[in-house]
């Protein structure tokens, strides 16, 4: 069994007969996908998917995330230097990534074991299989920085049940593994203390065909309780809600429920959409609900498009003012611009998901071409 | 071809043993070479033009609206959804019982309720709330035309005409109500005995001062209330038309208000109701007949915004002619047409969509020895069946967006040009969504047959559409009719044309050029100039015939019906002129780029199609024999260039993957042993 470690490489490496396991190597900034990680996962998979010999990948983190989210620290360095272009190209490879990682044609097993946010589930939710365990915490903070579930989110979120990934989407709530399980997000649940057996029966795994890696998957999976308050037994109240036409009417929706009966849960969904950014919430909801209808390939070209807007900072700049407020002061009190949803007009939402009018070459997101696909490499949700 | 018969006998081997043993990984890979496999008509297809601005073009307003309620249908369990071949479809269960299907359309209506999509629809008005209720009721109807037509009934038709043909008393009563279902209403204006002669019926009601109230009465079987949508089932409350009689005389049709049911869904007394039975489609709709047996309604419910009858009994109108009384009364019906065109479009669109999707990845038959089977849509002859169809479909979106515009935007001096170009519209776009769905149904072969693809099932679907708000003929008869009038009116008062778009009467009779080289042929002013010569001809010919049996002495009513054959022709002639200059307009306000120079094509081989399918322009003349081989030749060029765009073009009508079929995607995987 060959094993390949470089330390103090930011993705570690380690070949075990036809399984390959990437580890996240950047603890300390809880596996945020830097530039350089995303280039070599995406190098590594394409070479993967070539070399008959590999019949399994398996992705997980290092320390106590599985991976937080993009850089957006990096990003906004960038913006600020008034290289809004250079967080493009960042963008633009961690999409293509989420891409491949979507049409894969070998099974990825991803372990989240620990912290799952943003880019995070863009590396992990659009593969084969995802394991959950007690650790798991799960969440799409986007629209409290002043940004959009980005990394093909709008596709993977709009096919939960229900209405439920409008409301993760928008209020950024966290799940746990539980929840992840129960909604779809994650395909396993197991306790973290089998993951090494896990691993190494997965190591055994002689074929791409994904029902041999389900099989020994299968043979660890629990069905875990789901929590008295979970979120997902309020069901009923989100379809309700989140279904809404706008989100002035969710919130409304919202209050509603929340005059027929005191409740908690209610109450802190009201305020997590309150705090959010207006601009993110209500291309947030546009983008979902777009995705709920398009292929993976195209949520991922349209939201290249925002991404692009929300970077150039024409529209509003809450990207640049979350991050100051949340990651940077860390004052936890953006002064969003426009600052109340009505002013959020429907105009400058449109403008969003139009094409990016650029001195100089912008293009749209170009995927890569993937052949003969079947059906099951695209659709996992 | 003894090569060929063993390798598939080892196929068939093959499989044989794969079915036993489907883990076998070594044989998996021996069947890959043999089998045929689906691929997505995407990975070869190319795009040059932006699909998303094409369908802003297409669907004309609320795409954001569109796509959400396209969502909250597919979000919920109550509207079927099953996956087939890796992907989710949502379309109601055809196999359901016809009392399965009333019960299910009704719970389908009850969530769109609740999710808010019915708010402001008789309760706020303007342009833009009635656009927005025209987008998202053609979306119910892609889905299922029983919803759409269940929900037209209640807010179109009972809604309407209890806003249109009411006054304030009606409003404050029954506005709010109706939009939030409250009361569910029907409209009982067709009997047995009459349809589209709506000044025929035979329900009679009387006036009692003593009581101040009306009494309704059948007289008669062929009085009974036929086909009423909602009367079966659901319905609460309907519209009644009658013969109004005050004092021995007759006042001509008046619409009341009835209450047929209680609120536990109990027939009233003095109304019995019977249903209309299975239907060739349409099963989730309950139609339903009534009879009304002397039953007494408060004198308030007769909808009196053009006349009344006071509480002693006297009959008041404003407007003294009882056949511009009917006129007035009638107008607001438009809306029923309206939508009826604009779904059509939908409907056919939905029949294209799949059937060249399914065409873009089916094969049949090798040109060569041992070569690959060709593409369906690659055989000239497949293009030439879906391909004009397709660009027909293009040119009639425009007509029927343009048709909801004057709509929306009517004014009482536009009344008669929305009544003429709503007939036309409804006609021709019902007639096309017809042929397109059989031609599609064939074009996918067997695989029409399946009610699950979709296709064969919309014909029953939507064949109702020719006949009803106004049988097609009929209908296409008025529209000769009016141009007939209006003609006459001009000449008699020396006036220029004006509106209905006469205006090129005004000018020189166009000359064509004897040789019509492919450019000619393409150039958008040659095609206004056939359309325009042909609609003048044929309304002159037309009206001098009329004239000339009229010298004869014949009636004027006799004279139409002796130039039936005149009237077709040239009803034709103006619909499909209308329909040309929608889609020039449309074309006009494009910036340069490619939109403009697909749409420039699909605007050609509508106009060429339109010409080579009309057998009056070499019976009058227009064309030469020569001329129409040009035309024909054209055709099948156009057919060649356009067949790099299908799929684009297809991909612009906007429906999601989940309402068009299984057949449209992966039909191979849809239909594997492992989903049996």
């Amino acid at each position: 069994m060959a094993v390949e470690m470089a330390s103090r490489s930011q993705v570690l490496v380690e070949e075990k007969s036809g399984v390959r396991i990437l580890t996240l190597n950047r603890p300390k900034q809880l596996n945020a996908l830097s530039f350089q990680m995303i280039s070599r996962l995406l190098q590594l998979c394409l070479a993967y998917e070539e070399d008959p010999s590999v019949k399994l990948v398996i992705l997980k983190g290092l320390g106590r995330a599985f991976c937080a989210g993009g850089d957006v620290a990096a990003v906004v360095r960038d913006i600020k230097q008034g290289n809004w272009r250079l967080g493009a190209n960042y963008f633009s490879d961690e999409y293509i990534l989420n891409y491949v990682m979507a049409t894969y044609s070998k099974p990825q097993v991803s372990i989240l074991n620990g912290i799952v946010m943003g880019g995070g589930a863009g590396v992990s939710v659009h593969g084969r299989f995802r394991i959950a365990t007690e650790n798991t915490v799960f969440a799409m903070p986007e629209t409290a920085l002043g940004l959009f579930p980005d990394i093909g989110a709008s596709y993977f979120l709009s096919r939960l049940p229900g209405f439920f990934g409008e409301y993760v989407g928008l209020t950024g709530a966290r799940l746990d593994g539980a929840e992840m399980l129960t909604c779809g997000l994650a395909t396993h649940f197991v306790p973290s203390k089998r993951l090494t057996a896990l691993e190494a029966d997965l190591c055994r795994v002689g074929s791409s065909d994904p029902t041999f890696a389900s099989t020994i998957l299968d043979a660890y999976t629990q069905k875990p309780r789901l929590k008295q308050q979970s979120a997902y037994r309020r069901l009923d109240v989100i379809d309700r809600c989140f279904s809404r036409r706008t989100v002035e009417e969710i919130i409304s929706a919202l209050e509603r429920e929340a005059t027929q009966e005191a409740d908690g849960w209610i109450s802190a969904t009201i305020l997590s959409l309150k705090k959010a950014s207006p601009a993110s919430l209500k291309i947030s909801l546009r983008s979902i609900r777009e995705g709920r209808l398009q292929g993976v390939g195209q949520c991922l070209i349209r939201e290249y498009r925002m991404v692009c807007h929300v970077l150039k900072g024409e529209i509003s700049k809450d990207f640049v003012e979350g991050c100051r407020a949340i990651l940077v002061d860390k004052d936890k009190n953006p002064k969003w611009e426009p600052r109340r949803l009505e002013d959020m007009k429907d105009s400058m939402v449109e403008k969003y998901f139009t094409r990016v009018e650029e001195e100089g070459e912008w293009e749209d997101l170009k995927l890569p071409a993937r052949k003969n696909l079947p059906a099951i490499a695209i659709s996992k949700l | 071809m003894s090569d060929n018969r063993a390798l598939q006998r080892v196929n068939i081997l093959v499989n044989h043993i794969l079915q036993s043993s489907p883990t076998s990984s070594s044989n998996l890979s021996l069947t890959r070479e043999i089998c045929l496999q689906y691929s997505p008509p995407e990975l070869n297809e190319s795009c040059v033009f932006d699909v998303k601005e094409m369908r802003k073009l297409l669907d004309g307003h609320d795409v954001v609206d569109r796509d959400w309620i396209y969502g909250l249908m597919t979000q919920s369990n109550l509207f079927n959804r099953k996956e087939r071949g890796g992907k989710i479809f949502v379309s109601p269960d055809y196999n359901q019982t016809m009392e399965q299907q009333r019960e299910i359309t009704m719970k389908r209506i009850w969530y769109l309720l609740e999710n808010g999509v019915f708010q402001g629809w008789l309760t706020e008005s303007g342009p833009e709330a009635e656009l927005r209720k025209l987008a998202l009721l053609e979306v119910c109807g892609i889905y299922d035309h029983s919803v759409s037509i269940k929900v037209g009934v209640h807010f179109f038709l009972w809604g309407n005409a209890v806003k249109f043909f009411g006054t304030k008393r009606h409003h404050e009563k029954w506005l709010k109500s109706t939009e939030d279902y409250v009361v569910k209403g029907c409209f009982a204006m067709t009997e047995l005995g009459h349809g589209s002669n709506v000044r025929g019926i035979e329900t009679v009601t009387t006036y009692d001062p003593t009581t101040e109230e009306f009494v309704i009465s059948t007289p008669c079987e062929s009085a009974q209330k036929y086909w009423i949508g909602g009367a079966a089932n659901h319905a609460t409350h309907t519209i009644v038309f009658s013969q109004l009689h005050i004092n021995g005389t007759n006042q001509g049709v008046h619409a009341f208000i009835a209450q047929i049911r209680d609120q536990d869904g109990n027939i009233c007394p003095n109304i019995r109701i019977a249903d209309c039975g299975h239907k060739i489609g349409l099963n989730g709709v309950d139609n339903g007949r009534i009879w009304f047996d002397n039953l007494r309604i408060p004198r308030e419910n007769l909808l009196n915004a053009v006349a009344d009858v006071s509480s002693d009994g006297k009959y008041v109108s404003a407007i003294k002619d009882p056949d511009q009384r009917f006129g007035a009364f009638m107008a607001p019906l438009t809306s029923g047409r309206v939508t009826i065109a604009s779904s059509a479009i939908y409907s056919a669109k939905v029949g294209l969509a799949t059937a060249i999707r399914y065409s873009l990845s089916r094969r049949a038959f090798s040109v060569t020895a041992n070569g690959p089977e060709v593409l369906l849509l690659d055989y000239p002859s497949h293009q030439r069946r879906l391909l004009p169809l397709l660009a027909k479909t293009y040119a009639m979106s425009f007509a029927a967006n343009e048709l909801k515009m004057i709509y929306v935007k009517r004014t009482p001096e536009t009344n008669k040009a929305i009544h003429v170009v709503s007939s036309g519209f409804k006609a021709v776009l019902t007639w096309h969504n017809m042929r397109t769905l059989q031609e599609c149904r064939e074009a996918v072969g067997g695989q029409g047959i399946k009610t699950e693809n979709l296709v064969g099932q919309l014909k029953g679907e939507f064949d109702v559409q020719t006949t009803f708000e106004g049988d097609n003929n009929v209908l296409m008869q008025q529209v000769s009719k009016a141009l007939f009038a209006e003609y006459v009116s001009c000449k008699k008062r020396n006036k220029p044309f004006k509106g209905l778009g006469l205006e090129h009467m005004n000018g020189s009779r166009p000359v064509l050029p004897t040789q019509l080289t492919s450019s000619t042929l393409r150039c958008s002013q040659f095609q206004t100039n056939v359309f325009c010569l042909r609609e003048r001809d044929l309304l002159e010919q037309f009206t001098s015939e009329i004239a000339q049996l009229q010298g004869r002495g014949e009636s004027r009513e006799i004279s139409f019906l002796q130039s039936h054959q005149l009237a077709e022709d040239l009803g034709k002639a103006f619909t499909e002129k209308a329909i040309l200059q929608t889609i020039l307009d449309a074309e006009a306000k494009l910036p340069a780029g490619s939109v403009k120079d697909v749409l420039g094509l699909v605007r050609s081989m509508y106009a060429l199609i339109s010409l080579e399918e009309d057998p009056s322009l070499l019976r009058y003349g227009y064309l030469s024999r020569e001329n129409v081989g040009d035309v024909r030749r054209e055709v099948s060029k156009l057919c060649g260039e356009l067949r790099p765009h299908a799929l684009a073009l297809v991909t612009s009508f906007g429906i999601p993957d989940s309402f068009l079929s299984p057949i449209a995607f992966n039909w191979v995987e849809a239909n594997a042993w492992s989903s049996v």
